[in-house]
């Protein structure tokens, strides 16, 4: 208690020294986030989604500077899609859009071309009104009447794979010398008979088109505050259809192909144990900005604390199959043509 | 919805587990640095909300926090108590072993029915309805084996068995149940219950809707007053199932409280489930449960029949996982430094 009361001194301390305009502006100047905007943002995101979360984490990797009850966001059980179309789907029926950040070509391409922060970004208001921010439309795609669909690689690849393919929590197929416990023979041969119990609860999804069965993975989805990039950071952190733990290499089949081993990583997660998928912050910042950029060469003015709306928007790019509440339907920025 | 002429058996979805990566790291390091051999209980406590999603089940979730710190029990207590809307707590139960022999020999059917005991007694003594979390005690038996890093283990959502089964006369959305405005009364005051962190976490409760289409949700203590007449009163509960044509399991001992408790031959439910943390009637189920007392059932030393090891792949059977590769010991000791 004493510890926590310390920390929260200290971490107010902190917020008092680093409120102020500058901070404002770097939001719209370089796409960061401050903690206590961070802290502010979130908040909106809990209120606004409330699938959403603060979590205080494990107690040994608490980080000074946050809330000791605020230090990281999670939604949890949030949907996988394993067949493609469903994907694209996701991607173009969000209620509400204020910004298309449509799927990203390859990861090369989301830091070249940020880089170059060149003329890129294709603005289409006629769109129910909202804007669509893209990215140079792969050539290939062509196929597409939409143009606001995704890369159809990925669609692509999620229909190449066979959908029974899935011996893949941790500790399947390849490591050989965990025993299925299937084969012991249960010695007081355990079966309960009971005629209201539901026989088939494994099968976790129906869909018309999936022999009836569609392999569902669940993600619990983070967001933590990297201090070094100064911008929220996410993280995935899988389950099979049995809900059993995926391993995080696996997570990276539900990556967009182009990201998978580039922007996303699999690294140690700053409050949970284990190693978990994330998508790399280091060009966070720029994606932002150029986003900002955006809203505001339109006259929005956009509002920080909106900040992980646009933030997450962004993410579900990277992530195009894994779906999870983002929904924003009220403005983003305080000018906007509501 | 399938047809039930006269009245089919209502078959409940059962609970569903899910283990963070969290929970089996924090059990390793209490074995090897706190607990040694002593394989007695460990109270644990797992986390659970309403279904959020048309297509996917909620589960029951355990993490780090479902286990005792190593340092102090009291203080992580307190911590764990406190949910959140996304975190219902939920006691249960850990029978870790210390080899895999011991595992496979726990007596399983007693295991489960002393949980189930607890569970009848606090519905018997009252308790259930003061904290009604506790109708939806789990067991988890496990065996760590921290050579290989690999954990062996099965839940189980024990189930207090109404024989005969309860028969099941109606079931639909709540969507078309409710009238529109009393849709609307029902959804505002199920997300102000979501909404207070008062109410947030609290799973089981009363919906009444007065004949001017406003509805009150209550807690369960608050039954008596609710008898007036003109009222319809439903009893709702956070259902983690999905389905559309199944409730899910917490309300299997919800209608055994109900029975002993309030003697009620016709039960009329809600499964209240949610899209993007909001109350969503579509997905929500209203449904009409005809309980036949079964002998005894009023009897508080007679312990019912009780059900509830968890299906894997439609199996009963353990389950296992290796995290070999997160759980590293030269990388944890690293971290540890």
């Amino acid at each position: 208690m004493v510890l926590s009361q310390r920390i929260h001194e200290a971490f107010k301390g902190t917020v008092e020294r680093i409120t102020g305009p500058r901070t404002v502006s770097a939001f719209k100047e370089k796409g960061v986030l401050s903690v206590t905007e961070f802290v502010v943002a979130g908040d909106n995101l809990v209120s606004k989604c409330p699938t959403w979360s603060w979590e205080s984490g494990e107690p040994n990797k608490r980080k000074p500077y946050l809330p000791l009850e605020k230090q990281f966001l999670i939604t949890r059980n949030g949907k996988r899609h394993r067949c493609g179309l469903a994907l694209l789907l996701l991607v173009i029926n969000l209620p509400d859009q204020f910004i298309h950040v449509p799927c990203l070509r390859r990861a090369a391409s989301v830091e070249e071309e940020y880089e170059a922060a060149g003329g890129e970004v294709l603005l289409d208001s006629e769109d129910n009104g909202g804007w669509l921010a893209t990215h140079g439309m792969p050539k290939e795609n062509k196929r597409d009447d939409d143009d606001d669909l995704p890369s159809m690689e990925t669609l692509e690849i999620s229909q190449t794979k066979p959908i029974q393919s899935i011996p893949t929590y941790f500790g399947g197929e390849e490591e050989e010398d965990i025993p299925d416990m299937a084969e012991y023979d249960e010695p007081d041969n355990l079966i309960e008979m009971d005629p209201a119990t539901l026989q088939s609860t494994y099968l976790v999804a129906h869909e018309p088109d999936e022999d009836n069965i569609l392999r569902t993975r669940t993600y619990d989805v983070s967001i933590t505050y990297d201090k070094y990039y100064q911008t929220p950071r996410v993280w995935l952190t899988g389950y099979d259809e049995s809900k059993m733990l995926l391993r995080p290499e696996l997570v990276l089949e539900d990556v967009s192909q182009d990201h998978a081993h580039k922007t996303v990583t699999i690294e140690d997660h700053p409050h949970l144990p284990g190693k978990h998928a994330s998508v790399h912050p280091c060009k966070h910042g720029a994606v932002m900005k150029k986003i900002i950029d955006v809203l505001m060469s339109h006259g929005v003015e956009p509002e920080v604390d909106k900040y992980l709306f646009l933030f997450l928007k962004f993410v579900a790019s990277v992530i195009p199959t894994i779906e999870y509440d983002y929904t924003m339907d009220f403005d983003v920025g305080s000018s906007s043509n509501r | 919805m399938a047809g039930h002429d006269g009245g089919s058996i209502l078959v409940f979805a059962q609970f569903q587990s899910a283990v963070d990566e969290g929970f089996w790291h924090r059990l390793s390091s209490l074995k090897l640095n706190k607990l040694g051999i002593d394989d007695s209980p460990i109270p644990i406590t797992g986390f659970y909300a309403p279904c959020s999603h048309p297509q996917v089940s909620n589960h029951l979730t355990l993490l780090a926090q479902s286990l005792p710190s190593e340092l102090s029990e009291q203080s992580s207590a307190a911590d764990i108590i406190r949910g959140n809307r996304n975190r219902c707590p939920i006691q249960g139960i850990l029978y870790n072993t210390n080899t895999i022999e011991s595992f496979h020999l726990l007596d399983k059917k007693s295991l489960l029915n002393a949980e189930a005991m607890k569970i009848w007694e606090d519905i018997h003594i009252g308790k259930a309805v003061e904290d009604s979390s506790l109708l939806s005690r789990f067991l988890l038996i496990s065996f760590a084996d921290l050579k290989k890093w690999t954990f062996h283990y099965w839940f189980a959502f024990p189930a207090l068995v109404l024989d005969p089964p309860a028969t099941l006369v109606d079931l639909r959305r709540a969507s078309q149940y409710f009238t529109l405005d009393e849709a609307e009364s029902v959804s505002a005051a199920c997300n102000e219950w979501r909404n207070s962190s008062l109410t947030a976490d609290v799973p089981f409760f009363l919906v009444s809707v007065d004949p001017t289409s406003h509805a009150t949700i209550k807690h369960l203590k608050d039954w008596e007053t609710c008898q007036s007449n003109g009222e319809k009163l439903l009893f709702g509960f956070y259902d983690p199932c999905h389905l559309p044509n199944n409730p899910g399991w917490p309300l299997r001992n919800f209608l055994a409280l109900i029975s002993v408790r309030w003697n009620l031959k016709s039960v009329r439910f809600l499964c209240y489930r949610e899209n993007r943390g909001f109350a969503d009637l579509e997905l929500s189920l209203v449904g009409e449960a005809l309980i036949t007392v079964p002998q005894g059932w009023r009897d508080h030393q007679c312990l019912p029949n009780a059900v509830g090891w968890e299906h894997n792949k439609g199996r009963q059977v353990p389950r296992s996982i290796s995290l070999a590769k997160s759980m590293d010991p030269t990388r944890l000791a690293i971290s540890a430094a």
